[in-house]
């Protein structure tokens, strides 16, 4: 398998196997379980699609436990008791940058974006976002406790994410003008999450080469020159011993990905699986609690040709409601957006907890969202937050409307779902009345 | 608090010479412990020689030498019970067991006298981690084509109308370096719009040491920087956010080595054009400034001479963290391997292979879906392990090192990595060429190479090699002429010279801010600039010359320095070779950042600069001193100046030993405060430089001032021979005795047979190491 890495991928893989995963000692400390006797764990996952949805085709009529899934929705029917659908909830950031960009660079920091040189369709020019984003925030919780602490704090995947930096590719931020980029390529993922482990194996599978003419080498040499080669020949057999006893240490197999799927947007259908896999993978393996997938970009303009359409997505999303065919389409690509989250959902719940309790739905909170409310209005109002899986906090299997509340609070909530309990995230203007009781 | 109090005389690295230490003993113990070892001796000589010879060497009577691990105790157990040998002889007394088992241990029993007794040889040796790094980033250099780099400096400048470089740009020029303030207007005449503009910049920027590099750019408005690579940005701020004005990146680099860098600048916004919308305000101001941080220096503005239009390549090298090297000896020398290195070694090896199966296609120069890709793969792969190994493969290496890793991966990324692993894994990669003693024109190669460049040959001597044209010591000379004159060459004598005067561990030049206020961070980082501009014309300039070292009147000043040192330089002149005045300055001996460097925050140091011109310079071996002491605080005694504090401090019997050979040369130096600066008076009184040196043979020689001093060093044979060694050891990296007992005096002898000229020195010793046999 050929994958494209960047020179600075590889540096910091290395440098993160340098400093995280002494060479060699990596693999047993993944091995171990540090996690015997510690409570449960928590997992999040926030997957975003963009230019807002058909609220007639999404929203359910209904409020509380006994609703009916919309068409855009009915991907979820298996899932529906372990769904929670907020209508209600609306981005109030306001000030630089157009609705997209905030859309986006706000979501998951709640804070204004900086004034910048990104110019959009509308109002002023914006930069990145001025603060940490919540799965970020959530993530240096996690690891700032030893027994929560994972290989990746967090990991984040994209699906034909533009290659192109701009506030309106980026959804998570590290901190105040610190985007961070996703990986939309599967095998460059792969190679973040299982590089180290291939390279153990191609080492140890040169070893007998390297051994035998180590030997020939030896046999030539008298002397006292003999020795240092000893020494160099002794190490070499204990790397092989060490080798051989890390073998066994992934606990979860490692997944193996359809070759030669290139970044083509008709390929959008497997790369979306592939990373699907990944991101699932690397729960089983524990390697990480937190992480984002995001489709495209906000503005996005990905043409869903193997649905039969071929306009791109955002052009269609600008179209009046009074557009029939429109609406019917973009119905059509946010179902497929759910039938992502659909399939998400169905792998987390087809793959036991690693810990041995139930699957790893069972803890995993995905939070499915988008920058508008609406696309042809870009309002930030009701931005979709449709939530599968659970935490604690959550009561689920319910379709709640509350009454224009700040999105603000919902990060809070999510944040508290995670023991992390604080009381202000991103603009603490808009964190007044604490995190939406959803229990 | 005053550092001076805090700091120990004595703790200074020992770089010179393996040395007999001293114990914390007192004197008491030691002489009694050296009279029992007299005793052993003589007994040994009259009751056991006979039979085990003078040396323990063994004679017929009982060839088997005296070597092992017993210890000194169990030795003197084992010889009172059971020695002179014999059912009726009487055995050694108790007493005299002792004397005798504490003569052979020292002598020549136990392990460490083994080894002090064995004369030096040439050893196999690995690759230091230097050459590791080298060998590997040429080896992968060695597959790109590189145009022919020329010598101007500065960065191409191509300016643009747009906020985005578009079109024809309405300028091209050479910027020396990048440090711009446009204010509200535009940066050149030519650019019509104050709104909105963009620039490129282009080149390499030169990497004077290996190590870490932070990039810095300053501006108010979007950029990029690309540094050695092509592809991914080590700065993008493309997007401008925020009141951010100040950019950084790091990026590692080796020294003596370009790497391409570009800057582009954007003024005006992306995305939606608002022209109209800014036209109803001023325009922004705008500036641009290019600033590095080398390793271990401060801070500044990317200088014209690092900086050159010329575009290379992006070269490799692996950034994986080594354990560091021996250098007990006074050299860098790869003389044993560690569970560490091993451990580096592999991962620096994965790492190569890692980015050489990413760039297999570019590499090996194939497509997936071409009919020789096969082919490709397999010339490539040949020629990476025959380049790795320095030598033509035999078919046996063949099958092993290439057929065996293709056939076990059939993707041809996969395989080029499974054997870039095995070959940079490989003894015949990592281990130098030596002691051969039919040495092919491939092994002359290799040893001219690693001594010249600490790295493998290149293509041409690669060429010659397999030729056969490396057999005569005119064809490798004229090979190393051609050699010498490469950057990696001059990186080499520079990191001998930066050993020589104790500076290549950088050390901190702080200095008191209320004494020395013009005193910062970046004149220290400029002075180690002028000196390295000094030891480079000395070194290597038309007129090479060793003596220089000792007696040149000249400073390498840019205007900063000359701020602090004289010289007149304008205020932003960049570095030149100033005269000073007479009786200033003599060569690199009284340079002021080895003035600075050997001294205190407040004061100079004569002991510090006596050990390092004793030791270094005139080759001398000084016992380290028997425990470490703090030097006398100034404040304590504010009447005297600093050389009577040092001789109060030093004047005990058991310091003046070594202090009354140090000292005295330290002295005559004082007429450089703590910064290198020219002074008169010290605390009040004059100076006085007087001192002398006691030499080898046992004359005194007397200084009136650094002036006699910097003569007598020029010309003492003991500091040629002293030069001659350590030059030798530090590109060979094997002790020059083990080439046999006339290589140094023969060199000393061509050495100043040859006007003292540095330059064809090294070409001399790299000739003659690498076609020794």
């Amino acid at each position: 398998m050929s994958h494209p890495l960047s020179r600075r991928e590889l540096l910091r893989t290395a440098g993160a196997s340098a400093a995280m995963l002494p060479f060699l000692n990596g693999m047993s400390s993944l091995a171990e379980s540090p996690y015997n006797g510690a409570p449960r764990k928590q997992r999040l996952i926030i997957m975003f699609s963009p230019d807002g949805v058909v609220p007639s085709t999404f929203w359910p009529d209904e409020e509380g436990d006994s609703f009916t899934l919309k068409e855009s929705l009915t991907p979820l029917q298996p899932f529906k008791d372990r769904t929670l659908i907020l209508h209600g909830v609306c981005d109030k950031i306001r000030g630089d940058g157009d609705g997209h960009m905030r859309g986006i660079g706000c979501l998951l920091t709640g804070i204004e974006l900086f004034p910048g040189n990104v110019q959009g369709g509308s109002d002023t020019p914006a930069g990145w976002a001025s603060g940490i984003s919540i799965d970020q925030e959530i993530a240096s919780y996690l690891q700032r406790n030893p027994a929560n602490r994972t290989r990746f704090g967090s990991l984040e995947f994209g699906v034909m994410v533009p290659e192109r930096a701009d506030t309106w590719t980026r959804m998570s931020y590290a901190g105040p003008n610190m985007p961070i980029a996703p990986i939309s390529n599967p095998y460059q993922m792969f190679s973040r999450l299982y590089g180290h482990q291939k390279d153990q194996e191609m080492l140890k599978s040169v070893l007998d080469d390297l051994k035998q003419d180590m030997d020939s080498v030896r046999s030539a040499v008298r002397g006292k020159d003999r020795k240092i080669l000893d020494d160099h020949a002794a190490l070499i057999r204990s790397m092989e011993t060490d080798l051989t006893s890390a073998r066994v240490e992934m606990k979860h197999a490692v997944p193996v990905l359809e070759p030669g799927v290139r970044q083509d947007n008709d390929n959008m259908p497997a790369i979306s699986k592939l990373q699907i896999e990944l991101l699932v993978s690397s729960f089983a393996g524990d390697l990480s609690r937190v992480a984002t997938l995001q489709y495209t970009n906000s503005v996005g303009e990905s043409r869903h040709r193997w649905l039969g359409i071929n306009e791109g997505q955002h052009s269609l999303s600008h179209e009046p409601d009074s557009n029939a065919d429109a609406q019917t389409k973009l119905t059509k690509i946010n179902k497929w957006y759910c039938e992502q989250l659909a399939y998400l959902a169905k792998r987390l719940h087809d793959t036991p907890d690693p810990d041995g309790t139930g699957t790893l739905l069972d803890s995993t909170l995905i939070v499915w969202t988008n920058e508008l409310g609406k696309g042809n209005s870009h309002t930030p109002d009701n931005i979709p937050f449709v939530l599968v899986g659970g935490a604690p906090g959550f009561k689920m299997g319910r379709s709640l409307k509350f009454p224009n509340v700040a999105h603000n609070r919902l990060l809070l909530s999510i944040a508290h779902g995670f023991g992390h309990q604080i009381t202000k995230f991103g603009n603490p203007n808009y964190c007044g009345d604490g995190p939406l009781i959803l229990s | 608090m005053n550092r001076t109090s805090l700091s120990a005389i004595f703790v200074l690295p020992v770089t010179a010479v393996a040395i007999a230490l001293f114990t914390a003993q007192s004197p008491h113990a030691q002489t009694t412990q050296t009279a029992q070892k007299l005793t052993g001796q003589v007994v040994f000589r009259r009751q056991c020689a006979s039979c085990h010879g003078e040396k323990g060497e063994g004679t017929a009577k009982y060839h088997r030498q005296l070597a092992g691990d017993k210890t000194q105790s169990e030795l003197a157990a084992y010889i009172s019970k059971s020695m002179p040998p014999g059912a009726n002889a009487r055995r050694c007394s108790v007493t005299d067991s002792k004397s005798v088992a504490l003569f052979i241990y020292d002598a020549f029993y136990s392990n460490v006298a083994q080894a002090r007794n064995r004369p030096p040889e040439v050893s196999l040796s690995r690759l230091t981690v230097r050459q590791f790094r080298n060998a590997v980033s040429d080896l992968l250099a060695s597959f790109e084509t590189f145009p022919t780099r020329n010598h101007s400096n500065g960065l191409s400048a191509s300016y643009y109308k747009l906020g985005r470089p578009q079109g024809q740009p309405v300028l091209n020029r050479i910027d020396p370096q990048v440090h711009f303030q446009y204010g509200a207007s535009v940066p050149v005449p030519q650019d019509p719009d104050p709104y909105q503009f963009s620039m490129i910049w282009t080149g390499s920027v030169y990497a004077p040491e290996t190590g870490e590099y932070e990039f810095i750019v300053r501006t108010e408005h979007a950029v990029q920087l690309f540094v050695n690579s092509t592809r991914d940005a080590l700065i993008d701020a493309t997007v401008k956010s925020g009141d951010r004005t100040e950019y950084r990146g790091s990026v590692y680099l080796l020294s003596g080595r370009y790497y391409p860098l570009r800057l582009e600048l954007y003024k005006g916004v992306t995305g939606v054009d608002n022209l109209e919308k800014v036209k109803k305000h001023p325009p922004a101001a705008a500036s641009i400034s290019l600033e590095w941080k080398r390793p271990k220096l401060a801070e500044e503005v990317i200088p014209e001479r690092c900086l050159t239009p010329w575009v290379g390549k992006p070269l490799f090298s692996p950034t994986t963290p080594f354990p560091p090297d021996d250098r007990s000896i006074g050299y860098e020398r790869g003389n044993s391997v560690s569970r560490a290195w091993e451990d580096a070694t592999t991962s620096a090896a994965l790492e190569t292979a890692e980015y050489c199966g990413a760039h297999s296609k570019e590499l090996a120069g194939y497509a997936d879906d071409i009919k020789n890709r096969d082919e490709r793969v397999h010339t490539f792969c040949e020629q990476f392990v025959e380049r790795a190994f320095r030598h033509p493969l035999t078919p046996e290496l063949k099958r092993r090192y290439i057929d065996a890793q293709l056939a076990a991966a059939p993707d041809p990324a996969e395989a080029i990595k499974r054997v870039v692993l095995l070959a940079l894994s490989s003894p015949r990669f990592l281990y130098l060429e030596q002691g051969d003693s039919h040495p092919d024109s491939y092994c002359v190669a290799s040893r001219l190479s690693f001594a010249l460049w600490d790295s493998a040959p290149d293509e041409e001597l690669m060429k010659r090699a397999s030729n056969n044209e490396l057999s005569t010591p005119e064809a490798v000379r004229a090979q190393a002429e051609r050699m010498i004159q490469d950057d990696r060459a001059w990186i080499k004598l520079r990191d001998f010279f930066m050993l020589w005067l104790k500076a290549d561990q950088y050390p901190d030049l702080a200095k008191d801010a209320k004494q020395y206020p013009d005193f910062d961070p970046s004149v220290a980082a400029d002075l180690r600039t002028s000196l390295e501009l000094e030891l480079k014309e000395i070194a290597l300039g038309d007129n090479s010359d060793y003596r220089d070292l000792f007696k040149k009147d000249s400073l390498f000043l840019n205007g900063k320095l000359s701020k602090v040192y004289g010289g007149d330089l304008a205020q932003d002149a960049t570095f030149r070779e100033v005269r000073m005045k007479p009786g200033e300055r003599y060569g690199v001996l009284t340079h002021p950042y080895l003035m600075s460097s050997l001294a205190y925050l407040k004061s100079s140091s004569p002991i510090h600069r006596g050990v390092l011109i004793y030791r270094n310079m005139l080759g001398r071996i000084l016992q380290p001193p028997p425990a470490a002491f703090a030097p006398l605080a100034a404040d304590l005694h504010p009447d005297l100046t600093t050389r009577e504090r040092v001789e109060m401090q030093t004047s005990p019997a058991f310091c003046h030993g070594c202090h009354s050979m140090v000292n005295p040369i330290g002295y005559t130096l004082e007429q450089y405060d703590a910064i290198g600066r020219i002074r008169t008076v010290d605390n009040g009184k004059p100076v006085n430089c007087s001192g002398y040196y006691r030499t080898v043979s046992g004359e005194t020689v007397s200084f009136k001032g650094p002036a006699d001093l910097a003569n007598y060093i020029a010309i003492a044979p003991e500091a040629h021979q002293a030069f001659v060694e350590k030059l030798f050891q530090n590109l060979v990296r094997q002790p020059i005795r083990a080439f046999g007992p006339s290589e140094l005096p023969e060199l000393q002898t061509y050495f100043e047979g040859n006007g003292y000229s540095i330059r064809k020195l090294v070409v001399e010793i790299a000739t003659r190491a690498s076609l020794k046999r």
